[in-house]
């Protein structure tokens, strides 16, 4: 009698273990959840229900423990998109003089506004040097957000641009002399059917990748 | 005894024989199919070859009568020359039978006379300050999207490009009337189609072929259990068997004494409890382990489409990868980077366009603009810190190595376990990549002043200090 107690004793201690795993819309049992949900507000999280987790909740704030969200915001979200026109942290450089600088034109934001191609054509300069150091960064950051449309040697042969259509080479008819300027308008504000890439790339990454581009343009 | 072995013998050769024959019937059936497939695809190769073939000449013999008239070059070299001007200049926002940013070209050469043309594209915005009415009217049916002038091209390049343009035209429209529905493809896409339709068929007659030989195994065993009862009937009725034959041919097996013997309750019970042990562990191992996670997302995005048959590389979209501590889920204009113009008609791409406010029609934005929620897959406890540009820009690891083949997956799930364990082995036996990078100088050194024959690996730098991750 006793075995057939522990035997059913087993196979319910297995029926319900087995559904501790993790698999499609359930993420599994947690071990412990206070420590996996931030009481801080977290990025990339957002949990809205105000009561979720009270069960467990040792605070006495009437949410629960598992809320996170940040009510201030708009859609109570956590993630929030940084103010106009300011600098980022960490912008500076540690340069050969033995002390840090920052390079305005790097950090501070693009001014010229986005119908004065022509303008910008003329008048803007690379504030980086040519190096070899430059150029490389330029092919890894070319290779990252350029390359699925205009391709590994600019041609416009990307996996992406043969389907897209309208990529154009870089190293023919006008496209070949495309000013410094020019390349970095058209990043920052697209052009015909390519859209604007300053939110994905910084400006100083920007002026690498036109370093780059002018090597494909000399091909 | 010797007298009755002719009768098992010709029983071994009742059961050879048919499933001999079986066989030697299967394998006909697969070569004969295999054959027709073969000469299926050969077929359509020769009349897509023919189609071409026709098509060209067709298009060729059109474009001679249409030509003289307007003026515009139709010899072969200024048709080339023409598509090399075109190539370089015009494809970024024209196509010959779409229009892309700006309006198809096909026919461009009859709609409108040859001195309007040479002006247009010579300076379109002169043409358009002009007050000339259609200019002005395709300036605004095209939200005012200036074409750039092309003052550096001779009137000469012009017209070689017009004539190109005219002679595309001719052959688009050649097939269109020689087509005639037989299904002759002219563009990539249906001559894939065909492709796949070839391979679909295939693939159901191989079905088919299972079901067949499924059948005939059937069929087999059921003659074989028809020969042994007509053979233990017919050698029952025999007199001359002594009781030993006799026995072994009325053998029965009696089941109960099997399955209520020690040895086989034992070995029931052994499985039992393995099986439940494992499960049993198994499921406390999981307890607080999201290996497999699979969410559904509120727009089915495949990484599959994107990272692997159009190769986008992962940071860009996920741009935080090598600056913070968060790869980043992508925001909805980076969505629109492509599919402003691609794929416009989709359900899971107008979710988009409704989260964004966006009128694929008039291209613009409303206001009305609310967040994607997007479910998070990877999720790791609060207590523990993980920084991926620290791994990704500096270890240099690739996403792959914790995500898994992310570009074959069509809905993302958790590869890895996440774990302290995995973390903590990973460290063990990753080397650190210290050349070029002076940060590591002096950690090298004492390195290599203490253990000279080991290489310097991540916890060899504190990489198992509870305080590198545990905050």
């Amino acid at each position: 009698m006793i075995n057939k107690h522990y035997l059913y004793i087993l196979s319910s201690a297995v029926i319900l273990l087995s559904g501790c795993e993790a698999q499609g819309d359930y993420p599994g049992l947690e071990y412990a959840p206070q420590m996996y949900h931030s009481v801080p507000y977290e990025p990339l999280t957002q949990i809205t229900d105000r009561e979720d987790g009270e069960w467990l909740s040792s605070l006495d704030d009437n949410v629960g423990e598992f809320y996170n969200s940040n009510p201030n915001n708009a859609y109570a979200m956590n993630v929030r998109i940084p103010a106009a026109n300011t600098i980022r942290r960490n912008t500076d450089r540690y340069s050969a003089g033995g002390h840090f600088e920052t390079n305005p034109e790097l950090v501070l934001p693009y001014n010229i506004p986005a119908d004065s191609l022509d303008y910008a054509s003329r008048v803007l300069k690379n504030p980086l040097a040519a190096t070899e150091d430059v150029v490389g960064q330029g092919q890894v950051l070319y290779a990252t957000f350029c390359y699925p449309c205009h391709g590994g040697n600019g041609l416009g042969d990307g996996p992406v641009g043969k389907v897209y259509k309208g990529v154009p080479a870089f190293n023919a008819g006008r496209y070949k002399e495309m000013t410094e300027g020019h390349i970095f308008h058209v990043i920052t504000y697209g052009q015909g059917r390519m859209n604007p890439y300053a939110s994905q790339v910084s400006i100083e990454d920007r002026w690498k990748i036109v370093e780059y581009v002018q090597t494909l343009q000399n091909q | 005894m010797f007298k009755k072995r002719p009768d098992f013998r010709n029983l071994l050769h009742l059961t050879i024989r048919p499933l001999l024959t079986g066989l030697f019937l299967l394998s006909l059936i697969f070569t004969a199919f295999a054959q027709t497939d073969t000469t299926a695809t050969a077929a359509q190769g020769g009349t897509d070859a023919a189609g071409g073939a026709a098509t060209d000449g067709a298009a060729t013999d059109g474009a001679t009568p249409a030509a003289g008239a307007a003026g515009i070059p139709t010899s072969d070299e200024a048709i080339a020359a023409g598509a090399t001007v075109f190539n370089a200049n015009c494809t970024v926002c024209h196509a010959i039978n779409s229009q892309v940013v700006g309006p198809a070209l096909k026919g461009v050469t009859e709609r409108r006379p040859l001195p309007w043309l040479l002006k247009f594209i010579h300076n379109s915005q002169d043409v358009v300050k002009s007050g000339d009415s259609y200019a002005v009217n395709l300036f605004n049916k095209f939200n005012k999207t200036v074409m750039p002038p092309f003052t550096s091209l001779s009137e000469d390049q012009i017209k070689s490009v017009l004539g190109y343009i005219q002679s595309e035209s001719n052959k688009a429209a050649a097939p269109a009337q020689a087509a005639a529905g037989d299904g002759t493809a002219t563009d990539g896409q249906q001559a894939g189609g065909g492709g796949a339709a070839v391979g679909g068929i295939s693939s159901q007659y191989f079905t088919i072929i299972l079901v067949g030989l499924i059948i005939v195994l059937v069929l087999i065993l059921l003659v074989l259990i028809l020969i042994i009862s007509v053979m233990s009937r017919f050698l029952n009725q025999r007199t001359d068997l002594d009781e030993e034959d006799r026995e072994s041919i009325n053998r029965t097996t009696n089941y109960r004494k099997i399955v209520t013997s020690t040895p086989f309750i034992g070995i029931i019970i052994f499985i039992f409890l393995s099986i439940a042990v494992k499960v049993g562990l198994d499921g406390l191992y999981s307890i607080g382990v999201q290996q497999g996670y699979m969410p559904k997302q509120p727009i089915a995005y495949s990484h599959e489409l994107h990272a692997g048959k159009y190769e986008i590389p992962c940071q860009y979209c996920h741009t935080g990868v090598m600056k913070s501590k968060s790869a980043n889920i992508p925001s909805a204009n980076i969505c629109m980077n492509c599919h402003q113009q691609i794929k416009t008609e989709s359900p899971e791409i107008q979710k988009i366009y409704a989260a964004i406010d966006f009128n694929p029609e008039t291209q613009t934005y409303g206001n009305n603009k609310k967040p994607i929620q997007w479910v998070r897959v990877h999720n790791l406890p609060d207590l523990v810190y993980f920084n991926h540009a620290q791994h990704v820009k500096v270890g240099g690891l690739e996403c792959q190595t914790c995500h898994g083949p992310i570009q074959e997956m069509p809905v993302v799930y958790q590869y890895s376990k996440l774990t302290m364990g995995w973390c903590i082995n990973c460290h063990r036996e990753t080397q650190v990549n210290a050349k070029g990078n002076a940060y590591y100088d002096k950690l090298l050194e004492l390195h290599e002043a203490s253990n000279p024959n080991e290489p310097m690996t991540v916890a060899s730098i504190g990489g198992l200090e509870c305080s590198k991750c545990h905050y």
